[in-house]
């Protein structure tokens, strides 16, 4: 799967995850709605720390690994990324 | 008070003071004294008596008034708080005075409270942390309510629930099964629903003082009858809009779910390693039978079956101490690794208890199946033995904890992470104090792995014996590598608790070669230290990594005979001496 690599945006970062969360839960990345909670599609409390570690090593970013408790959606996550990857580049 | 003659208010000791271990051993050894010759029936704490509890369902009314007297509860509180608890290892070896005699006492007693302590050193306020301390400090229990029949270890499902009231306060409804001490404690730790969404931040922490509640609105669920540690009192609680104060909630609402994994780390360290005791007198109890029974025309000791597995049992109590040492001391000196040395040790070490105590019932044959006498207490402590297994986290819940972990590690830790420092395989040294808010739910390092890899080229090769363990080590090291290979290799799919059987598999092997890494500190330690000359011999270290070889599947080459022949003297001596089967050689009342 390509990874980003500059200019994120929420619309790639929603691509991203969708596809990411679509292969943990083994299901098409259409079928994710991006403003539905990942627990109903029953994505559990150990692969959404798994997703925080992929999220780390693939945009070499470090993150909560609670992000995804916090962020439930692929929306409300996606944005949460675009703003600590904007916070990183800004004091980097 | 209850705490002893140790002057309060002292100056805190630094973390190389020996006056940690001073008050450790004191301790161990007023425990000792005080619980008195398990083996002599004039004692009211003599495996007789409690065997009898036992079958009368009952906790030993004579153990839990010495354990009243000799202030148990405040071995739980934090010494700030007025208690005894500096150190999770220490801890673990007073623990362990209690479950050489009696499970049910360990966990119906002690060990449940401390479970429901820990969440709140770990994420309650100052009135809270001192609440509590006065409770435990003051002879009274403390319940933990986690559980649900319907949810198992899968507790985000959880349903009971805290909804919250005007005024700040929470109403509570539904039921909490399987509690221990439910009917008797002071306040209970329950776990709660605090939000309808589905996910990891709608459940909360109370703590729940039974005093002053509406009687009306809760009740005490009938009591269950377990297999094992029949005198527990395991019942539940059921609430139907019972009011509670918001100065109930611990920590911040809807962190429950984090509140609850950090405490685990904790918890799962420590309790495992309590259990070495109830195997000790196993194992005890056995060398007692072999060297009595005469079979052949010779005593059973003399059969070299029986001995090998007499001299396994012992290797294997020792690769639990072992592991549990270094989980326990890595809260403190590893605090962000934790939760996978945590989940290895409470998924391994009553695995491999369990297992040697059935090893050790074919040497007993038919006197393992009988209820009294002289060896009664073995059957007893087979029974009670896995609920360890079952309690709090189950095997599968602690790999589902690993598992997700194992592809990060093989990336970013095995293979270039820096050795754990010294101290973490010194079990006499002293220790900083618990750093609970450096606790965290996954971190991708493992520097008990990096000690195992970095001792290929740093472990002596003069002796048969040293050879031996050079040659385990690095096949070891070559199934880290296996083990990493298969780790980068993991499908998203199977990093989540829903992971494919193969994937448990590999968190199984992940554990086995963290109890070898651990093995190899502690000898390295030993031998450098000098101070015990059974643990600085490379015997035993040679005879628990082939144990732990074999059980990856390998097949290393025979140990020299002279390994065995160190382990069964070792066996034989601390028998006659009265001495433990663990790191401590803790002198024993019977």
């Amino acid at each position: 799967m390509p990874v980003p690599t500059a200019g994120h945006t929420t619309e790639s970062l929603t691509t991203w995850l969708a596809e990411r969360i679509a292969l943990y839960l083994k299901r098409r990345p259409t079928e994710i709605d991006p403003d539905v909670p990942l627990a109903e599609y029953g994505l559990d409390s150990v692969a959404a720390l798994s997703l925080c570690g992929d999220i780390e090593d693939d945009f070499d970013l470090v993150i909560e690994p609670t992000a995804a408790w916090d962020y439930p959606t692929v929306h409300a996550l996606a944005d949460h990324l675009v703003a600590e990857l904007a916070a990183q580049d800004g004091g980097a | 008070m209850l705490i002893g003659t140790e002057p309060r208010g002292a100056v805190e000791d630094g973390p190389r003071a020996t006056g940690q271990e001073a008050r450790a051993a004191a301790r161990v050894a007023e425990l000792e004294r005080r619980l008195g010759d398990p083996t002599d029936e004039h004692n009211e704490l003599s495996y007789a008596r409690l065997l009898a509890a036992d079958e009368a369902g009952e906790l030993s009314a004579a153990g839990e008034r010495a354990l009243d007297e000799l202030g148990l509860g405040a071995d739980f509180v934090p010494r700030a708080l007025g208690g005894r608890l500096e150190r999770l290892d220490t801890l673990v070896r007073v623990m362990r005075q209690v479950f050489r005699r009696d499970v049910a006492l360990g966990l119906g007693y002690g060990v449940t409270s401390f479970m429901a302590a820990v969440n709140v050193w770990t994420s309650g306020d100052d009135p809270q942390r001192e609440r509590l301390a006065r409770i435990l400090t003051g002879g009274g229990k403390v319940s933990v309510a986690y559980h649900e029949l319907a949810h198992g270890n899968d507790f985000v499902r959880n349903e009971f629930e805290a909804r919250p009231a005007d005024g700040g306060g929470f109403r509570l409804h539904g039921a909490k099964q399987v509690i221990n001490n439910a009917e008797r404690a002071d306040a209970w730790v329950l776990f709660s629903r605090t939000s309808p969404a589905p996910g990891s931040r709608s459940h909360s922490v109370l703590l729940v003082e039974r005093a002053g509640l509406d009687p009306d609105s809760w009740r005490v669920l009938p009591r269950y009858d377990a297999v094992g540690v029949r005198g527990c009192h395991l019942s539940g609680l059921r609430f139907d809009g019972t009011p509670v104060p918001g100065s109930a909630l611990v920590g911040e609402r809807g962190k429950g779910v984090e509140t609850a994994l950090r405490a685990f780390q904790i918890t799962r360290s420590a309790l495992p390693g309590m259990a070495v005791g109830t195997t000790d007198t196993a194992l005890r109890t056995v060398v007692r039978f072999a060297l009595g029974r005469q079979l052949y025309r010779r005593s059973v000791m003399e059969i070299p079956h029986a001995r090998d597995t007499l001299s396994g049992a012992f290797t294997d109590l020792l690769t639990c101490d072992i592991l549990s040492l270094a989980a326990t001391r890595a809260v403190h000196l590893l605090p962000e690794q934790t939760s996978v040395f945590a989940a290895a040790t409470k998924y391994l070490v009553p695995k491999v208890l369990t297992e040697a105590m059935h090893e050790l019932s074919v040497v007993l044959g038919a006197r393992f199946y009988i209820r009294d006498g002289e060896h009664g207490i073995f059957q007893k402590h087979l029974r009670d033995l896995p609920v360890l297994s079952l309690g709090h986290a189950g095997s599968a819940a602690c790999q589902a904890t690993i598992i997700p972990q194992l592809s990060r590690l093989a990336r970013r830790s095995w293979f270039s992470d820096e050795p754990a420092p010294a101290e973490l395989f010194q079990p006499r040294t002293g220790l900083p104090g618990l750093p609970y808010d450096r606790l965290t739910l996954a971190s991708g390092r493992d520097a008990l792995c990096a000690t195992l890899v970095a001792a290929v080229d740093r472990l002596p090769d003069a002796s048969p014996e040293e050879r031996a363990v050079q040659g385990l080590v690095l096949q070891l090291v070559d199934e880290l590598r296996q083990v990493q290979e298969a780790s980068r290799a993991l499908a998203p799919e199977d990093r989540t608790a829903l992971a494919g059987p193969a994937v448990f598999a590999l968190a199984d092997r992940y554990a086995v070669l963290l109890a070898a890494a651990a093995a190899t500190g502690v000898w390295q330690q030993a031998a450098r230290d000098g101070g015990d000359a059974f643990l600085a011999d490379p015997a035993w270290l040679a005879a628990v990594l082939h144990r732990l070889a074999r059980r990856l599947g390998r097949r290393p080459a025979d140990l020299p005979p002279s390994v065995a022949a160190r382990l069964h003297e070792e066996v034989l001596r601390r028998f006659r001496e009265r001495t433990s089967y663990d790191l401590y050689d803790t002198p024993l009342a019977g």
